[in-house]
């Protein structure tokens, strides 16, 4: 908002809870709340109305911020510093400091495989995944309770996104609480335990990903070596007894699993 | 209060370093070639004009360098933070607005006194390869050797140096002051720049009309009292052109204008944090 410039409403009357330990997905078209809703959490920006709270601690204090590390839209750092620099710097910033923090940068650096040379070069050279990296290098750097990670894959390779998504599932395996927006929705589905559906700066669904994308009303049973005339049998005793056959066929591999397995070994990670 | 100074050093020494690794210092080269040119100049004159003109040029060169990069760095500092997000990552932190903005400001301090103070040995090492070339040119006399020294070896340029030193660091936070509100660089230097001009006028102002009596009604008195109250007096400063002249200029003086600046600063990145404290990121 300026001077001549209208009132946007970016969010309007957003209930949300994220319990510990969950990996959430905030979902919606650009546009549509979810960087708004991530910075009101953060405190960089007020809500003219309403409240949240973070680890029962109002959102935007000190102890609130204490419980988060936070990964933005795009690698906006200081690409002056080296990854260690980097790391080091946000390390300081959570007061952090000493040989408690060098010890915590080393861990961090060989946990996103940018230790050794890669962490002492400028992050300008580094690639666009390489810096989403080091950018999650940072935002862990505080051990915080709760990630938050911003479109944490977007412009990144495929070899590179799978990195970050097992980077999140083993931070749900060390009892972390991951809440991350993202447009590639086949990656959503893989991490995610809970999402919530924005548009337009409202709330359209919420729910457990098993409760809303399992179709109750029906069964898939995946078979290997059924010859062509137990197929015929099969569908022939599925039609006796009333049972509709909706999809039958070979399943398909995703796109992105076989372009993985394509590439050499050392190319996958 | 160990982990605000641990934080506050932390931006500060960012700063700093982001400075150095763009090479901000490389205009003190430029600098030290006007030095030795200068030093090289008015060879013709007496020893005391060729001192007099090595320390005017010197303290010029220091003044602008200074003043230029206080004001462009000062007017990066919040701005160009925002327009490159990196605000995002540091503000997300446990880290509060205020100690941003004073960690900042200190960078940039730190940055401008170092400059200033290797400008200032730089100036201190020409007036001394000038006393020797003189010397060793008129020096055969005890007496004009003594006059030589005395001239190039004048202790008081140390509270020139001092006051240079106040006086960028005021110009700096105004900057900051006006960067913690303001979207562009563009306005911020325009402000600064306004506000460094109306400093150096608003005494000789003030005393043309009080003094005159014609327009001294209580609303002028009022406006020159807000005007003498928000702008920071900068002729205070003068004191420089005193001590580079060759007059005596009293150590009280040096810091009681020292302490103003020192007010004047923390008023300025009080207001400032205040600001900051409600926008927006």
């Amino acid at each position: 908002m300026g001077w001549f410039r209208g009132r946007v409403l970016a969010l309007e009357g957003l209930d949300m809870e994220v319990k510990r330990g969950e990996v959430f997905g905030l979902l919606g078209p650009n546009g549509s709340g979810k960087s708004t809703a991530m910075k009101m959490i953060l405190g960089l920006l007020r809500p003219t109305s309403g409240k949240a709270e973070v680890c029962g601690f109002r959102a935007g204090t000190i102890a609130a911020r204490r419980q988060i590390g936070f990964l933005p839209e795009n690698p906006y750092f200081p690409n002056f510093l080296s990854g260690t620099e980097l790391v080091r710097y946000y390390g300081r910033l959570s007061g952090m400091g000493g040989a408690v923090l060098e010890k915590r940068i080393q861990e961090l650096m060989e946990l996103v495989r940018l230790g050794g040379e890669a962490g002492k070069r400028p992050l300008r050279t580094y690639s666009k995944g390489m810096l989403q990296r080091a950018g999650l290098a940072g935002a862990m750097v505080g051990d915080p309770e709760i990630l938050m990670l911003d479109e944490p894959t977007a412009g990144v390779d495929p070899a590179g996104s799978r990195e970050i998504r097992d980077l999140i599932l083993e931070l749900r395996g060390r009892g972390k609480t991951v809440i991350f927006s993202s447009h590639l929705l086949e990656q959503v589905e893989d991490v995610a335990d809970r999402v919530i559906i924005l548009h337009r700066g409202q709330k359209l669904r919420e729910g457990r990903l098993e409760d809303l994308l399992t179709r109750k009303k029906e069964w898939e049973v995946n078979v290997q070596g059924l010859k062509e005339e137990d197929r015929k049998e099969l569908r022939g005793w599925l039609e006796k007894r009333g049972v509709q056959v909706v999809r039958e066929g070979a399943p398909r591999e995703r796109l992105e699993d076989y372009f993985l397995r394509s590439l050499p070994e050392e190319k996958r990670k | 209060m160990m982990g605000s100074l641990r934080r506050i050093t932390a931006v500060a020494g960012n700063t700093f370093l982001e400075a150095v690794r763009q090479k901000v210092f490389a205009v003190l080269l430029v600098f030290a070639l006007v030095l030795i040119y200068g030093a090289n100049y008015f060879t013709e004159f007496s020893f005391q004009e060729q001192f007099k003109f090595l320390k005017d040029l010197g303290y010029a060169s220091i003044s602008l360098t200074g003043l230029l990069v206080g004001l462009l760095g000062a007017s990066q500092l919040i701005p160009g933070e925002i327009e490159r997000r990196t605000i995002l990552t540091a503000l997300c932190r446990p880290l509060r607005r205020w100690e941003f903005i004073a960690g900042k400001y200190l960078g940039l301090a730190t940055l401008l006194a170092v400059m200033v103070a290797i400008m200032a040995i730089a100036v201190g090492g020409v007036l001394g390869w000038k006393e020797a070339q003189l010397i060793a040119r008129e020096g055969s006399d005890p007496a004009v050797a003594a006059a030589i020294q005395k001239e190039a070896r004048d202790p008081r340029l140390l509270q020139a140096v001092l006051l240079l030193e106040m006086k960028l660091a005021v110009v700096a936070a105004v900057a900051v002051f006006f960067s913690t509100i303001a979207t562009s660089t563009t306005f911020v230097m325009a402000m600064t720049l306004m506000v460094y001009l109306i400093g150096h006028l608003e005494s000789v102002a003030r005393e043309q009309w009080l003094e005159s009596g014609e327009v001294a009604s209580w609303v002028a008195k009022a406006f020159l009292a807000v005007v003498a109250f928000l702008v920071p007096d900068f002729n205070l400063y003068n004191l420089i052109d005193e001590i580079i002249a060759g007059n005596a200029v009293s150590w009280r003086s040096t810091l009681e204008v020292t302490g103003y600046s020192a007010v004047y600063i923390a008023v300025l990145l009080t207001a400032a944090s205040v600001l900051f404290e409600g926008r927006d990121i």
